[in-house]
């Protein structure tokens, strides 16, 4: 009897078990490195996460994410700044801010495949750098935006001082988890099965009868939402929006951390991210010249470890025996 | 208003001479794109690398000609070492993972440049046979600028004539066109693609080199030539050479007239082109297709 029950259970288990071990390294994090870089850790997870949204789900390489951190990060300082917004709805404004540009970059952009389609977001990345560039009476120009506040989050009944920085960790791990969630419920509906049935063949999910640009352009919509959403985090962090924020070697950043976490999984970007701070942060305080064993690990990558840290993870476990296995029906994780 | 004719005059030349460098670019990024199907991240750090190693053989030799003549070179070469080691075996794994290598290595030589050369900068004087300036009627013009223009029209030209008038030419204008086909005829394409890259490599190393003793040597001025590389690709259409070659002169004489009048919409002027151009008329301005 007893047995039946746990095979039961199982399968309702699983998925819990990597959002259990995510809340276990949001709490070690902290002990691990500075609070500052483990607060940026989680903000370029979701990025990393929104991105992969368009490049592991939907099968779209956009050179130009930044255009939508950016585009995120400044609508919210501004906003803090001047208005002196409650800081919830500097996080909506970016959201909003980063979705409507990503409606726009990607519905032009949409219009156009392969190569076509790489170069389009780069032009419209270069572009929005440019603008920025230029607008320096608004923006700040090359010396960024400066003077980010971080105003307590009044909720009525309580007001949470975010200044400290565990404070401001825990503030943006939880909106971490939130937006986890949320892009695991938007993989996981029907909406995110089209997109990844676009991926696979989109000639063949436009056969049955599915308008695969407007997917891809909603796709783009929601990513550009989460990517504003984190760039508006990192402003806060660092009460200033430097111009990188919106450069295009992010985009290339984003890119390069999402591959090698591994983009076949819902959480490899994740595993990327931390990687990838982790080691800008550890190797940049000893060694100015940091990038260049950036590339060299990037080249690594693109050679032996393809699949990112996933494949290394899945490798490893075809390896070990399974004890006892055999006796259950396979319901081993079935993603991508 | 008498100074305005003069001055205008002397913009549209520096134009020119940009835009001639840039048409360099950016036929070494067609080609690269045209047979590779890759869009190269790594041309910019190529001319970058050309530029540097002009330094070096500046100041070893002392000869500027020298510098002009081999710094390209060892870029070709090095570039095709390249191609043939780390790229070829990219192939079969998809188009993504090359313009992700090139962008690896993009990052890899402009930090090499800075551990090498220094983070600064340099600049560099024309050879003392080129240096000052040529009474022109109107104006004076200085002679480097000239020189320039020269060497980039006969490069051109003689790309021109390997391109259209040889057996090999006619292969690499087929590779373009139609890789399979190509293959199907017995001929080695990826061959074709290692002697395409090293070429595409070694127009942007001269550009680089040339462009030195105009506007000085920075580590970041792969970083910053790459943008314009890209516009004046999407402008000529893909693979497209005459078209880079217009391209790269409207985006030169653009861009120093913009400098002048409009400094703040130049560069924002020219990517929302691409865009457009990449939307509407994806064959480029100047393609058949």
């Amino acid at each position: 009897m007893g047995h039946a029950k746990v095979a039961k259970l199982r399968p309702q288990l699983g998925p819990i078990i990597p959002w259990v071990l995510l809340g276990v390294v949001v709490l070690i994090l902290p002990d691990l490195m500075r609070t500052t870089v483990a607060t940026e850790v989680w903000i370029f997870a979701i990025l990393a996460l929104a991105f992969n949204l368009l490049l592991g789900y939907t099968g779209l390489l956009s050179f130009g994410q930044a255009t939508f951190f950016g585009a995120g990060a400044y609508t919210a300082g501004l906003l803090l700044i001047h208005q002196r917004v409650h800081p919830l709805v500097a996080l909506a404004a970016a959201a909003l801010a980063g979705g409507l540009v990503a409606a726009l970059v990607g519905y032009l952009c949409i219009r156009r495949v392969g190569l076509y389609f790489i170069m389009l977001t780069f032009a419209f990345n270069l572009m929005a750098y440019f603008i920025v560039y230029q607008a320096s009476s608004i923006t700040g120009g090359v010396d960024g935006l400066p003077g980010v506040p971080r105003p307590p989050v009044n909720l009525q009944v309580i007001s949470w001082d975010i200044r400290p920085g565990v404070s401001y960790y825990l503030f943006v791990s939880l909106i971490f988890l939130a937006c986890a969630l949320a892009l695991k419920r938007v993989v996981d509906s029907p909406f995110g099965l089209v997109l990844q049935a676009i991926r696979e063949n989109e000639a063949r999910a436009a056969a049955l009868g599915y308008n695969t640009s407007a997917f891809k352009r909603l796709a783009f919509v929601i990513s550009g939402a989460f990517s504003g959403l984190a760039g508006a985090l990192y402003g806060m962090l660092f009460g200033i929006v430097p111009i990188d924020t919106i450069y295009w070697v992010t985009s290339g950043n984003v890119v390069f951390m999402t591959l090698i976490g591994g983009t076949s999984s819902f959480f490899g970007p994740v595993i990327g991210a931390i990687f990838f701070i982790w080691l800008a942060e550890t190797i940049s305080v000893r060694w100015e010249r940091w990038p260049l064993l950036f590339g060299l690990v990037f080249v690594l990558v693109i050679f032996f470890f393809r699949g990112g840290f996933v494949e290394v993870w899945r490798r490893l476990q075809a390896l070990l025996p399974r004890p006892g296995r055999k006796l259950e029906p396979d319901r081993g994780p079935t993603k991508d | 208003m008498e100074n305005l004719i003069p001055t205008l005059t002397v913009q549209v030349f520096n134009g020119l001479v940009v835009g001639m460098l840039y048409a360099l670019i950016g036929i070494g990024l067609t080609l690269i794109l045209g047979l590779l199907d890759i869009p190269n991240f790594a041309h910019g750090a190529l001319y970058a690398l050309g530029a540097y190693l002009l330094v070096q053989i500046l100041g070893m030799t002392g000869s500027f000609w020298l510098g002009l003549l081999i710094a390209p070179i060892v870029v070709f070469i090095l570039s095709m070492i390249l191609e043939r080691l780390m790229i070829r075996p990219l192939y079969p794994v998809g188009t993504n993972y090359v313009l992700l290598f090139t962008f690896a290595v993009s990052v890899i030589v402009q930090e090499l440049i800075i551990i090498l050369w220094g983070p600064v900068g340099f600049s560099v004087l024309p050879p003392t046979m080129l240096a000052g300036s040529v009474e022109l009627g109107l104006f004076s013009y200085p002679r480097y600028h000239l020189f320039v223009m020269f060497v980039s029209v006969a490069v051109i030209f003689a790309l021109w004539l390997l391109l259209e008038r040889t057996r090999y030419g006619a292969i690499m204008r087929a590779g373009i066109e139609n890789k399979t086909m190509v293959s199907a005829l017995g001929i080695d394409v990826y061959r074709l693609f290692t002697v395409g890259f090293g070429l595409g490599a070694y127009l942007a190393a001269l550009a680089g080199v040339l462009i030195a003793p105009i506007r000085g040597l920075t580590p970041y001025m792969g970083v910053d030539i790459l943008p314009f590389a890209f516009v004046i690709v999407a402008l000529g259409g893909l693979g497209n050479i005459i078209g880079a070659i217009a391209a790269g002169l409207i985006i030169g004489v653009t861009q120093t007239l913009t400098t002048q009048f409009w400094p703040q919409g130049s560069t924002i002027t020219i990517f929302a082109v691409m865009a457009l151009i990449l939307l509407t008329r994806p064959q480029g301005l100047f393609g058949a297709r």
